[in-house]
């Protein structure tokens, strides 16, 4: 028991990375990507490779698998520097398929279909986050870094810049911002801490597959944000944590047991539905001026 | 011979894209709505057709009259309950898209639970391949190419020739002019998502047909319905047709050199590569994005 809340929260962790790292880019920087499963992807594949062929020390994971999410990130800063909007949104649509279609295809790196297993038990500063538990501590530890990196980086001039674009990116460029660096920057730097959450993914699972790193996902994340409140610091936290509980929440529900997994989903959509249609701004989100 | 083959079944199942596609583009175009639940309609309209063929035993065009009901009845339902309401509070785009997809996951798994996650499809000698000097079509897939043409010749005729039709594309123009013209934009958006949702059925009927249907199916036909409906140019139908068409065509050419899972791939490439070199699509009017 005190292991399955230990797991529940490493997942609801994974899931607030994600979450924090997608509103850096949809909350502050005006770039609404569908691709963010994606990163995660990349991420979690970077530190199954590392703990099956080299070490599983997540700090030699943890900055490999950053780089190679911001690395990968440029795929995604090309299209979002010459489209706005509902072209950029499809642009990042497409991205996932494609990336879907290289984590199931490329088997030779991916493992296909079947992706990778075995992947070893972690460790950090030589100790081994065998138990749930001490896994579950490390998640936590890591997502408070994640969630103050991104704190501290929206207060600094950088952060003042990236909502002067996100506002108008015509007069940020008039006052002399590059426009160009800044959200190649914002993107690589959301990709990168995106990544962290995947390092956590694969090492807590021990497997990795394409299933977990579906357009469904990328979606999810987005849910998370825009349910919580997009450009709040709290909000895509609430998001996550809602999205992840739901679920756990659903199964103490009294549901007829053939069709629960269905009945959840629809119990799920309907919620997603309705708080869209009555607090628009999420959850913590304040009212919204312009959209 | 395999190359015009594959051309062939290319053209088929284009033909299929662009009827997927031209209900978005119109919903798309005209409301601005990204409607995700587009393949939700897909998915309502096909498996009330296989319902009534297969289930009840009715009559295929009893069926098909009752899979147009559904289809419209979902439309104006998801414009009434989820989208208006949004639109009052000025939500955001990415309010709707969320919201649209809650919507699509309720109705994926309601269809889930009611037949099953399996593939289903309906069969008959109509949809067998026959061999006519070398290549393989069946009569339905020669019927597909009969179908498409004329359905898009009557969505034609219908916004080129009709006081709606006009009304409709004079709202993807400009909201305010058609409000001075003292046209509801409000009952066109409703026009509009009825109109798209009963497009969607003729594909969802000859999906059923040939490839059959299964509950997460939605996902797809909405990603390709946009793909196409960028490809060809937002605000015109017959954009969404070609582009359509053309992913069809690039998708089973693609069967001739690479394996078969990097079919989507390819789509979504040709998208990519639209999106940054000519982001109006082949037919959209001259605008920078």
């Amino acid at each position: 028991m005190l292991n399955y809340f230990a797991n529940l929260i490493t997942v609801t962790g994974t899931s607030v990375i994600l979450a924090v790292s997608l509103n850096l880019l949809i909350g502050y920087a005006g770039i609404f990507s569908m691709a963010h499963a994606v990163f995660y992807g990349v991420g979690a594949y970077a530190a199954a490779l590392l703990g099956l062929y080299y070490c599983a020390d997540l700090m030699v994971a943890i900055p490999v698998a950053m780089l190679a999410g911001a690395l990968a990130s440029l795929l995604i800063s090309l299209p979002a520097l010459r489209v706005r909007g509902e072209y950029f949104v499809a642009a990042s649509l497409g991205l996932q398929v494609i990336a879907t279609t290289v984590f199931e295809q490329w088997e030779s790196v991916t493992g296909g279909l079947s992706g990778l297993g075995g992947i070893p038990v972690a460790t950090l500063f030589g100790f081994e986050l065998a138990s749930p538990i001490s896994f579950m501590i490390v998640t936590v530890a890591f997502v408070v870094l994640v969630v103050l990196a991104v704190v501290w980086l929206l207060r600094t001039s950088f952060g003042r810049d990236l909502r002067a674009i996100r506002d108008d990116e015509t007069a940020a460029g008039a006052i002399g911002k590059n426009v160009t660096v800044i959200k190649a920057i914002a993107v690589a730097v959301s990709s990168a801490l995106c990544a962290v959450g995947g390092v956590l993914y694969a090492y807590n699972i021990a497997f990795v597959n394409p299933e977990s790193f579906t357009l469904n996902l990328s979606v999810l994340v987005m849910a998370m944000v825009i349910i919580g409140g997009a450009g709040t610091t709290m909000g895509p936290i609430a998001g996550a944590v809602l999205i992840q509980a739901l679920p756990a929440g659903l199964s103490w529900l009294p549901l007829p047991v053939q069709n629960i997994g269905y009945l959840q989903q629809i119990l799920y959509g309907t919620a997603m539905a309705l708080l869209m249609i009555y607090r628009p701004a999420g959850l913590l989100g304040k009212a919204r001026g312009k959209a | 011979m395999l190359l015009l083959q594959l051309m062939v079944d290319g053209v088929q199942s284009g033909a299929i894209y662009a009827l997927m596609a031209v209900g978005f583009a119109i919903i798309f175009g005209t409301t601005r709505t990204f409607h995700y639940s587009h393949g939700a309609a897909f998915l309502l309209a096909g498996y009330t057709f296989y319902f009534g063929v297969s289930i009840l035993g009715l009559n295929g065009l009893f069926s098909l009259l009752a899979a147009i009901l559904v289809a419209i009845a979902f439309g104006a339902f998801i414009q009434l309950a989820v989208y208006r309401p949004i639109q009052r509070d000025a939500g955001s785009f990415f309010t709707m898209v969320v919201a649209s997809f809650g919507v699509a996951v309720v109705v994926e798994n309601l269809v889930a639970m009611y037949f099953g996650s399996g593939f289903l499809s309906v069969t008959s000698s109509f949809s067998r391949s026959q061999d006519y000097f070398g290549l393989y079509i069946s009569k339905l897939g020669m019927t597909i190419m009969v179908v498409t043409p004329l359905v898009f010749l009557l969505l034609i005729a219908f916004l080129e020739r009709t006081r709606v039709g006009l009304a409709l594309r004079g709202l993807s123009d400009s909201p305010e002019l058609v409000a001075v013209f003292g046209l509801s934009s409000r009952k066109l958006c409703l026009i509009a998502l009825m109109l798209g949702s009963a497009l969607i059925v003729p594909a969802a009927v000859f999906q059923t047909m040939t490839a059959g249907l299964t509950p997460s199916a939605g996902h797809r036909v909405m990603l390709i319905s946009l793909a196409a409906t960028i490809i060809g140019g937002i605000g015109n139908p017959r954009g969404a047709g070609i582009g359509g068409l053309l992913l069809g065509i690039a998708e089973s050419l693609s069967f001739w050199k690479l394996p078969t899972g990097w079919s989507d791939a390819i789509t979504f490439l040709i998208l990519l590569a639209f999106i940054l070199l000519k982001p109006s699509g082949l037919l959209g009017l001259r605008t920078r994005v």
